[in-house]
């Protein structure tokens, strides 16, 4: 179906009726943030700096509330339905991959009743940001997967491809609004996504990687390239794939509730022993773990490599260490 | 900056029996980078580099090591660090020599006068970042950016990073070895960013920390990239007490940025580590400058230029400011 | 009568001077508002400025540190420090957005009852007029 650009503000309008999270630039970034009645978001940006997945797997998530003493406790509620807008295809695809783990041994309420709970409206790249690198790893511009919806940008209009039933479901409710796609639209999409991949510069190609990470253990690369990490959470934080939690207790007078907050594997109390032993006791193991779990581990775990190439760590990374590089030294040493 | 003297005084140092590495800065994977480096042998130091990119302290690497239990029967590495300073990370050295953080026989200083370091963001507002790495020079009073042998010359004011702009040591105040040239010191403006929000009333200065302080994620870069937050036990780490919940939200926030704020007071020597750090943009170097502004006017100190003067908060004079005392 | 906010305050107090003072102000029947919940402490440089951050978190709307007269110090210099910090504190605070009028600092001595007295009135006074402060307070946030 098609979308023209004119109707962009009803079709937002019509979305925004219930919950829409929609990409806004603040301070010159963007982040999603909720979208009220009357607002027109506007989709003119390279990527957020959080990835999408914190509307699905929030930074801080209160798992239940208590009272200290009493034995009841208060489960969350049935959740509400919302629509996110404008998540580019890694974060989306992000979400389908982080959902196999939480749905691996035991399936986890919290986080795949929110991405029930979600119609994910995704949108094709046409200026990818220095630093991506999806097709490095099996995604692309126009990848649909994890979405329920993709539009395509096509200059006057945007091609919307529905994905799943979700996706049919919200179609349905502004098709007054549609017009059907001409015959050429699908031509139209294939030059745009061939223009937007044409413009990605980096990449490394990591066939073999996963297979020769146990090998490269000791391998001075490591050390090389943590020498220079602050240790801090930026690269995984930000990693739209990165799903590692802590739980907390939190009491205020009588007052409880435990929630769980997103941890990262590059901090050093990450793995510390009561004991004070730490198995991973520098940032060189930090970062082997961190790009082992990425490339060999989850590889071997789910058959998909837990990097959707959108080079938010290596942008925001304070000290430049680069996944990509690492990457290609990793590929020299096989 | 002559880089071939550096990298051939670099490459001597290292070749030192004395010296276990040098730490310095080499260009970056991409677009407007610089990162540090660790140069163990002389061949490594080929690629070190010095240019208006190279803002990160590499003062922080100084207590940032993480040292593993010395086998037994073995001596521990008592070898000297080597590292290059610009004038804010020299700074930061004479802080940590204050704080005993470091000791001064244990460094090999090797000072470079600096003109002043790009703004990263304010740079690619002038010409986007690429893929492909840039290299950047002082050319004259400002900058010169080479792009496939393209020189595009860019002016001091448009992109000179905001702490830079405020620096009022830009060559080193300790080295053992200084490279090139002093440079002359340049006319510091006001602090248009602390005196901005100064001149907002109470409830409004509120409500910009509010959105400010709401997009933290708490990745603690600013406090790992500080060359003097170096706690071994810092109190975010605490589970018992919890001075500060891990729960993100805007009121742990706040007490975590005015905690981390507090922390610097009388110690900040304002290098814009923690803002340069920051993947959310928080203009913390505000924080730290209005506290610096403040033991400056108020209590005459000036943190990171003596190495035998008493740490700030750790002393006092019979005559501190006491206007604000009921 | 219309309903009138009644502040918490929180008040750190220094065991040999201050505590005293206040003790005396009691047992002297002299009266002052009851807003006042103490907390003793050995010194007034022994106040931790997260101390004053996690009361305002916790619910406070004013906090008081008090201690010794500078030279009075039961420790020698115990109250100088304590100057310096919550002198920079206080200046934090308020750049941060934080209502001047709800952190103080005092010197009262142990014979100093009635000036305990108009401290107690002036925090009071002050954090009653800035009105209740839950912007900061420590959030149970939502699911």
């Amino acid at each position: 179906m098609l979308l023209k650009k004119e109707k962009w503000s009803a079709f937002t309008q019509a979305l925004a009726a219930g919950r829409l999270w929609a990409p806004v630039k603040q301070d010159g970034a963007a982040r999603f943030a909720p979208v009220a009645a009357g607002e027109t978001p506007d989709l003119d940006y390279d990527n957020t700096t959080v990835p999408a997945k914190t509307l699905v797997f929030p930074q801080t998530e209160t798992l239940y509330r208590y009272r200290l003493g009493q034995t009841a406790m208060e489960l969350p509620g049935p959740g509400e339905e919302a629509v996110l807008l404008g998540v580019r295809p890694c974060d989306a695809r992000a979400m389908e991959m982080v959902e196999k783990l939480f749905r691996w041994d035991v399936d986890d309420p919290y986080y795949l009743k929110r991405r029930a709970l979600t119609t994910v409206v995704g949108l094709a790249c046409k200026e990818p940001g220095a630093n991506c690198f999806c097709p490095s790893v099996g995604g692309g511009p126009a990848g649909a997967e994890g979405m329920d919806l993709l539009m395509v940008d096509l200059g006057d209009a945007y091609l919307l491809e529905t994905v799943s039933g979700k996706g049919e479901a919200l179609l349905e409710g502004v098709k007054d609004l549609l017009e059907a796609a001409g015959p050429d639209a699908a031509a139209h999409k294939e030059q745009v996504v061939r223009e937007a991949a044409g413009k990605i510069r980096r990449g490394v190609d990591p066939a073999g990687v996963p297979e020769g990470m146990p090998g490269l253990w000791e391998h001075p690369l490591w050390g090389q390239n943590a020498a220079a990490c602050l240790g801090c959470g930026t690269c995984t934080y930000l990693c739209p794939t990165c799903h590692c939690f802590d739980i907390q207790d939190e009491v205020e007078g009588f007052d409880a509730r435990r929630c769980r907050m997103w941890d990262s594997c590059m901090f050093a109390e990450y793995t510390l022993h009561t004991s004070g032993h730490n198995p991973r006791p520098t940032r060189r193991e930090r970062t082997r773990n961190r790009i082992n779990h990425k490339y060999n581990y989850f590889v071997q775990k789910f058959g998909v490599i837990a990097c959707v190439g959108c080079g938010r760590c290596v942008n925001l990374c304070p000290v430049n260490i680069d996944i990509i590089e690492i990457l290609r030294q990793a590929k020299e040493a096989l | 900056m002559d880089l071939e003297k550096l990298r051939k005084t670099a490459a001597e140092i290292v070749s030192r029996e004395d010296v276990k590495y040098l730490i310095g800065w080499r260009q970056g994977t991409f677009g407007y980078r610089a990162a540090p480096c660790f140069v163990e042998d002389a061949a490594g130091a080929a690629e070190l580099t010095f240019s208006p990119l190279c803002s990160a302290n590499l003062a922080t690497y100084l207590t940032l090591a993480e040292k593993l239990p010395v086998p037994r029967g073995k001596e521990p590495d008592s070898r000297k660090t080597a590292l290059l300073v610009k004038g804010c990370d020299s700074r930061a050295v004479v802080q940590l020599l204050v704080e005993k953080g470091v000791k001064r026989e244990e460094l090999v200083i090797i000072g470079c006068p600096c003109p002043g370091m790009v703004d990263r963001a304010l740079l690619a507002e002038v010409i986007p970042e690429e893929s492909a790495p840039a290299d950047l020079k002082w050319s004259g009073g400002g900058f010169v950016l080479v792009k496939n042998g393209l020189e595009t010359a860019l002016p001091r004011d448009r992109v000179l990073a905001e702490q830079c702009r405020l620096c009022r040591h830009p060559n080193p105040v300790v080295s053992d070895i200084l490279l090139g040239e002093p440079v002359q010191p340049w006319e510091v403006g006001p602090d248009g960013g602390v005196d901005e929000i100064e001149a907002k009333d109470v409830a409004d200065r509120w409500d910009y920390w509010e959105e400010q302080f709401s997009r933290c994620l708490r990745c603690y870069a600013c406090r790992n990239a500080c060359p003097l937050c170096y706690c071994k036990d810092c109190i975010l780490d605490r589970l018992n007490p919890t001075w500060i919940n891990r729960a993100v939200n805007f009121s742990e926030n706040t007490a975590y940025h005015l905690a981390r704020a507090f922390h610097l007071a009388g110690r900040c020597i304002e290098c814009g580590a923690c803002e340069r750090a920051c993947p959310a943009h928080i203009p913390l170097g505000k924080l730290n400058r209005k506290l610096a502004r403040e033991v400056r006017d108020q209590y005459g100190f000036e943190p990171g230029l003596d190495a035998n003067a008493e740490p700030f908060q750790a002393a006092f004079k019979p005559d501190d400011p006491e206007e604000f005392i009921l | 009568m219309s309903e009138q906010f009644e502040p918490n305050i929180v008040a750190f107090l220094c065991n040999w001077c201050s505590y005293a003072g206040a003790d005396l102000a009691g047992t002297s029947r002299v009266q002052y508002p009851a807003n006042i919940n103490v907390i003793r402490v050995m010194c007034s440089g022994r106040v931790n400025p997260l101390y004053v951050m996690n009361a305002l978190q916790q619910g406070a709307d004013g906090v008081l540190v008090s201690g010794c007269h500078p030279g009075d110090c039961h420790y020698m210099e115990g109250n100088f420090y304590a100057r310096r910090r919550l002198g920079l504190l206080k200046e934090l605070l308020e750049f941060a957005g934080v209502d001047p009028r709800r952190f103080h600092m005092s010197w009262v001595s142990a014979s100093e009852g009635h000036k305990w007295k108009e401290v107690v009135e002036k925090t009071v006074e002050d954090a009653r007029a800035a009105g209740p402060f839950d912007q900061f307070r420590r959030r149970q946030i939502d699911w």
